[in-house]
């Protein structure tokens, strides 16, 4: 803790010794204007920002639910070698992994079909911003929830299939903890579920 | 010369503020207390149900990212006008309520994992840890408050 470490000192002194030197250039070379967030975010096409959204969306949901159920998948396989009979109960811990990777592809595929193809003289209208940065968002967060959900499920479901392993009373009662830990990825759904409203059109 | 004061980009911060009110604390919570509880269970099983307790906070957590998160996206509609301030205002209350979910349910998951006889001190604790989300919770619902004056100014 102490000794910080040449990791520490690249990962944060490096990036923001860069981002003093190219602030400092733009300031003393009179084009100070040049870093506009808004700018930036009024000239980036809407279609960057929705793809990006539906990207990260199906990305990360499946990222979750792959590592979930490597997690609960190794506790099976390792406590199935002493104890066969948890193999086939504990499948249902797998199931709730994979439950996360079916919502990202729920939710990706109905962002998609927001996106219609707009000619570039028509794209960059309030209404196509707004919709541009709703996807986005959205899909981050759904994605990011999932990931969570994913990781905490696959978490639980070890955890569960080593105390069915050690006590098979004990298994029912761990399940409760995965049940609520999947209703977490049902959350992210559940509040991005206002943006399938609004589209991309002309 | 005075700035646009309902830029087209406004919603991107109205939008990042119910991104970041999302709740990482209740997965880890959630998680963190689960493996506690199959430790406790294997030498105390009549403690089980009790020391479920600290799941149910965890999920409260999310429950509080899920309220704000929607009650922000209930104020962003693309026809009536956003203002920037709006915008601004709304990520703060989503920063506020997500950061506050993460310590909570950060805390929450480390007394879970440690209970191992008195599950009624393990309450009492957790309950301190669970009103650091509530408030974030209410400084949220307070800040959102204050965008409903600044509905008509982009006329």
């Amino acid at each position: 803790m102490l000794d910080m470490g040449y990791k520490t000192y690249t990962s944060f002194g490096l990036p923001t010794f860069l981002v003093i030197i190219v602030a400092l250039y733009l300031l003393f070379t009179d084009s100070g204007e040049a870093f506009d967030v808004g700018r930036f975010l009024e000239e980036t096409s809407p279609f960057v920002w929705g793809s990006l959204g539906i990207g990260l969306c199906i990305g990360l949901s499946v990222l979750g639910a792959g590592w979930g159920i490597f997690l609960t998948g190794a506790s099976i396989l390792g406590g199935g070698v002493r104890t066969p009979r948890i193999s086939t109960k504990n499948l249902i811990s797998i199931i709730f992994c994979e439950v996360v990777a079916i919502y990202g592809v729920i939710m990706g595929i109905v962002y998609s079909s927001k996106l219609q193809t707009v000619p570039e003289a028509q794209l960059y209208t309030r209404d196509n911003y707004f919709t541009g940065y709703a996807l986005f968002f959205g899909g981050l967060t759904v994605g990011f929830c999932n990931l969570l959900c994913g990781l905490c499920v696959g978490v639980a479901g070890s955890t569960a299939a080593l105390a069915d392993a050690a006590d098979p009373t004990l298994f029912v009662k761990v399940l409760v903890v995965e049940v609520f830990g999947s209703v977490l990825g049902l959350f992210g759904l559940i509040s991005e579920r206002k943006h399938l409203f609004y589209d991309i059109t002309h | 010369m005075p700035a646009d004061l309902c830029p087209p980009y406004a919603p991107f911060f109205g939008f990042a503020g119910v991104a970041s009110a999302v709740t990482a604390g209740a997965a880890f919570g959630t998680a963190k207390a689960g493996i506690g509880i199959a430790g406790l269970g294997t030498f105390k099983p009549e403690l089980i149900m009790r020391s479920l307790v600290p799941v149910v906070m965890a999920g409260i957590i999310a429950v509080y990212g899920l309220v704000v998160s929607v009650l922000i996206a209930g104020n962003l509609t693309p026809s009536k006008g956003y203002p920037l301030a709006a915008g601004f205002i709304h990520l703060g209350a989503g920063l506020s309520c997500g950061m506050t979910g993460i310590a909570a349910g950060y805390a929450i998951g480390h007394v879970g994992d440690s209970v191992t006889t008195s599950v009624v001190g393990m309450i009492l604790i957790l309950i301190f840890a669970e009103v650091l989300g509530l408030y974030g919770l209410i400084v949220a619902l307070l800040m959102n408050t204050k965008v409903t004056a600044l509905v008509d100014v982009c006329n």
